[in-house]
């Protein structure tokens, strides 16, 4: 292969559609890209160092921190393992609401990545529709902890806070308006020809490819495997609520915008669900408290993984019998996914490429950690 | 600066040409597009329908640091990232400001105690303003960004 | 590949034991390592999921989390090494390639065979490697970046941040 003619070119660390500090290091023919490298680690925050130095308790602020758009479900993969290795059991009533949270955390984390894509392809519009759906959310996760973002709301035992009647209606007030809101959103990209050609038939990425780079989560089932933890490997509650796993054979771009809005429908089905059946009871194991937790041991190891809203996130913990976990070790969706950028994007032109990566849903604290 | 009001008509202001700059500059600031970690998130909130910081002339987030003259560092700055923050920072346009947002850009946040984070962005570049919080509500931001428009025009908080 | 489960504890001809989460923990020496890797592979675990390096003091154990994405299954495969080499298996999965190179650069492992092993997360010429538990966290280290945008570290706080 001639490369003699190639042009390099150095997208980031600071580049609008990045959505957040990747770089990447492309190699072009005319504009046809031939080769590209994700240069990773400008967000490098030593979360998996300070998790070894610090109690149990404290590791959750790290997590939090990981997927900043979807902390409820990093809270529940870390205690997911955590409760493992430290013998906590975890009230049902607990289990359900970490079930609405986790619910709740991935429409937000959807809706900014749909709002950033649309950003990425030139569309300013959904930007504003999808924010004021997550600004709701956000209402919901200030009432039940009072942050909004970095919610630190699920501790280890159960839930810091009890879920009160009135934000049960405030997320029954969200649940009613929601479908009818995502399908505007959603017709506000379907019904876009610009929108069509800049997704569809791009960006292929292939079953085999994808399982043997690790590719998990909404990605993968965009390529044809109905690979998805909450059915395979049933945590928390999920066995005992409906939803379906959305499935396309596509494997392009639009495909993982399809699977993703589809998500979001189920995540409010479940939700739903999750709410009619939410249990009366302690939300709370006392053996938790906090005050408690600085003296608790853990031993043993443990594996946990969850589906969060990028794909599958694995806690592995390695106690030692002293009140600080001896290893922490984050799988993150995101570096998995990023992976198989190159493979992606070979071949195609360098306008896709923004296209492509934005399809990925990237986000940094989680990538590099 | 003398206040008028709108009649439809044509009127005449006078005011000194100092004065009438530091006017322009505070509401016309326009952002850098730089997000760094999960206060970007928080940055673009800012940005949408609920908090809408166009009220205050910044909507135009700039995707050049040749266009922007306010840089909001949003999110922890690593050692790595840092040579960068700083050419990003030498490229802009006099007269520039910077606004830290959050407690990592302060001094580390939780951050602090591990080995690849720079000890606050006050190392590497001047900062204006500094929005506490972590990360800092939208509304914090805009009270951030209405004190550097004071900061500008020379008025006190008080 | 699991009629043998019952009776003995034993996977593919290898003994097991349980984790506290119900998974099957192999340990394997390094001779046999590439050769049962391969078998794994065959036998649908398809998945390589994770890569961890434990530093245990005086070894370092490298755990491999496989899954298989039709069994639905997970084994835990550890290695002990102690002057912290591993054969690599990027020839195997694909995904290893870069937690291979996230396990170099926090870790010190050095993966034989991996084709372009250098630092992933961390800019190149850091000293010494964060995860082991010897590593030096009192002594910071700075980064600049040169002319030509390529990094590196400094000890002098005045030459970088």
């Amino acid at each position: 292969m001639d490369s003699s003619g190639w042009t390099e070119l150095n997208i980031g660390p600071q580049h609008p559609s990045t959505h957040g500090v990747l770089r990447l290091k492309v190699k072009l023919d005319g504009e046809i890209i031939k080769d590209v490298e994700p240069v990773i680690g400008y967000l490098h925050r030593n979360a998996e160092k300070l998790c070894e130095m610090s109690y149990y308790c404290d590791n959750l602020i790290y997590f939090d921190r990981l997927d900043y758009v979807a902390s409820m479900i990093m809270e529940s993969g870390f205690l997911e393992a955590a409760e493992k290795v430290l013998d906590i059991e975890v009230p049902e009533r607990a289990k359900w609401i970490r079930v609405i949270m986790s619910e709740l955390s991935r429409i937000a984390s959807h809706l900014v990545w749909a709002g950033a894509f649309g950003l990425d392809l030139g569309m300013l519009t959904p930007f504003f529709y999808c924010f004021i759906q997550r600004e709701k959310i956000l209402n919901i996760f200030t009432e039940v902890c009072g942050s909004r973002q970095q919610t630190n709301y699920m501790s280890i035992g159960g839930v810091y806070q009890d879920l009160q009647e009135e934000t049960i209606t405030h997320i029954w007030e969200f649940l009613k308006q929601f479908p009818e809101k995502l399908e505007e959103i959603y017709k506000l990209f379907i019904k876009n020809d610009i929108f069509f050609s800049r997704t569809k038939d791009i960006g292929y990425l292939p079953k085999d490819v994808a399982i043997d780079y690790g590719v998990t989560g909404p990605m993968l089932r965009a390529s044809g495997v109905p690979y998805d933890v909450r059915k395979d490997e049933p945590y928390l509650t999920y066995d005992k609520v409906n939803f379906d796993v959305p499935v396309s054979q596509k494997g392009d771009v639009l495909a993982r915008f399809v699977v993703r809005f589809e998500e979001m429908r189920q995540s409010a089905r479940i939700v739903k669900q999750a709410l009619e059946k939410l249990p009366d009871g302690p939300y709370f194991n006392p053996k938790g408290k906090k005050s408690l937790m600085i003296r608790v041991r853990g031993n043993g190891e443990a594996y946990s993984r969850v589906e969060s809203s990028k794909g599958e996130l694995g806690t592995y913990i390695v106690a030692d019998g002293s009140v600080r976990p001896y290893r922490v070790r984050i799988r993150s969706p995101t570096f998995k996914n990023l992976s198989v950028l190159p493979v992606l994007a070979k071949d195609t032109m360098i306008a896709d490429l923004v296209s492509i990566s934005g399809s990925i849903d990237l986000v940094f604290g989680e990538v590099d950690r | 600066m003398a206040q008028v009001t709108k009649t439809g008509e044509l009127g005449i202001v006078t005011t000194k040409l100092d004065e009438a700059m530091k006017w322009g500059r505070s509401n016309s600031l326009w952002p850098l597009t730089f997000g760094l970690a999960c206060c970007a998130i928080e940055m673009m909130a800012v940005q949408a329908s609920h908090a809408d910081v166009s009220r205050f002339g910044s909507e135009i987030f700039r995707a050049s640091p040749r266009q922007a003259d306010l840089m909001i560092v949003a999110g922890t700055v690593t050692k790595k990232m840092a040579p960068r923050v700083r050419r990003l920072y030498d490229e802009m346009p006099y007269p520039k400001y910077v606004i830290a947002m959050g407690a990592c850009v302060i001094q580390g946040g939780p951050y602090a105690r591990g080995y690849s984070v720079v000890l606050g962005v006050d190392r590497v570049i001047p900062v204006d303003v500094y929005v506490p919080g972590c990360p800092p509500t939208p509304e914090a931001l805009q009270f951030g960004l209405i004190t550097l428009q004071k900061k500008i025009r020379g008025e006190t908080n008080r | 590949m699991e009629d043998t489960e019952d009776k003995q504890k034993t996977f593919m001809g290898k003994e097991y034991t349980l984790g506290k989460d119900g998974r099957k923990i192999i340990f394997l020496t390094k001779d046999e390592f590439l050769p049962f890797m391969k078998r794994l592979k065959e036998s649908g675990f398809s998945h390589l999921s994770l890569i961890t390096g434990v530093d245990r003091r005086d070894y370092i154990e490298v755990v491999y989390h496989l899954h298989s994405i039709s069994t639905n299954e997970i084994v835990v495969i550890k290695v002990k090494t102690k002057d912290s080499r591993v054969p690599s298996v990027t020839s195997l999965w694909s995904s290893a390639d870069w937690d291979e190179r996230e396990q170099y650069d926090m870790m010190g492992i050095i993966f034989e065979g991996h084709p372009n092993l250098k630092r992933i997360l961390l800019p190149e010429g850091w000293i010494g490697h964060p995860l082991r538990k010897n590593y030096d966290m009192d002594t910071p280290q700075y980064v600049n970046m040169d002319e030509d945008g390529e990094d590196y570290v400094t000890f002098d706080s005045g030459d970088g941040w």
